[in-house]
């Protein structure tokens, strides 16, 4: 049996991976797959409870933050390509201004 | 589950965790997304040691077939310039280093506290993470969430259409 333990820390050091490229990264799309990373580790500790537990509520509590994943996916990278026609490059720097 | 899960979950933890920092530290982004699949792939795998097999279906399909070609074409659509000359982290990235470790502090609270907070479930008790006990669940405890989650989907479809859509008048 995996210890659930070693499944929250290595929940947690995803996290914190993903935390670290979500601040420093210039790129936006770079930061979008960082939420991405921490979001998958979300679902790693949530899955470590379920099979704790012996519980299904964390496994169907995964398949929404999946759900919201795909959402927050689709609606960011919109938001990226209607940024990247007023502007040359995704680079999270140049904006500035909330509207041009 | 003996010695040899175990080794096979250290294994896939170790891995997910050198994809996770090749993936945001890569100069090209393309590259960072092919480390990101190899992620999402090491985290199925923890996912069936963990018994929740739907669960490392769906990531699979969802996250690395779906979520990730969808950044992966997004990223051919879009025709960055060159992004190898220019710096990758910006400049207060010290900052979010010492973010990041902070967050890493909870791998402390996590070495043996939750066993010993949360009981295991008793040994006899029914295994969760079938298919069937997925599905009854869905359908009638998160009957609500289920349907708000189809909602969420269909105004982030909408919204993607209506920010991407070019507009032809000022």
């Amino acid at each position: 049996m995996v210890p659930v333990g070693a499944c929250l820390g290595l929940s947690a050091v995803l996290f914190a991976i993903g935390l670290f490229g979500f601040l420093a990264r210039r790129n936006i799309i770079l930061m979008l797959v960082s939420v991405e990373i921490m979001l998958t580790s979300v679902n790693v500790s949530l899955a470590a409870f379920s099979h704790h537990l012996s519980d299904v509520r964390g496994q169907v509590i995964a398949l929404f933050v999946i759900a919201v994943a795909a959402g927050e996916a689709a609606i960011g990278l919109g938001l990226v390509l209607a940024l990247s026609r007023n502007k040359q490059g995704v680079n999270v720097e140049d904006v500035t201004h909330l509207r041009w | 589950m003996s010695t040899a899960g175990l080794v096979v979950f250290y294994y896939l933890a170790a891995a997910s965790i050198a994809s996770a920092i090749l993936a945001i530290t890569r100069h090209k982004p393309i590259h960072s997304l092919l480390w990101v699949l190899a992620l999402f792939l090491h985290v199925a795998g923890i996912f069936l040691l963990v018994g929740a097999e739907f669960l490392a279906a769906v990531q699979v399909i969802v996250y690395a077939g779906a979520i990730l070609v969808f950044y992966l074409f997004f990223l051919m659509l879009l025709d960055l310039p060159s992004e190898a000359s220019a710096p990758r982290f910006s400049a207060h990235w010290p900052v979010s280093v010492v973010a990041g470790l902070a967050f890493a502090t909870l791998i402390w609270y996590a070495r043996d506290i939750p066993a010993a907070l949360v009981p295991p479930a008793a040994a006899g008790a029914p295994r969760a993470g079938n298919l069937a006990t997925i599905g009854k669940a869905l359908f009638t405890e998160f009957a609500v969430p289920f349907e708000i989650v189809s909602l969420v989907l269909l105004s982030a479809i909408v919204g993607a259409v209506v920010m991407a859509t070019r507009k032809t008048e000022p």
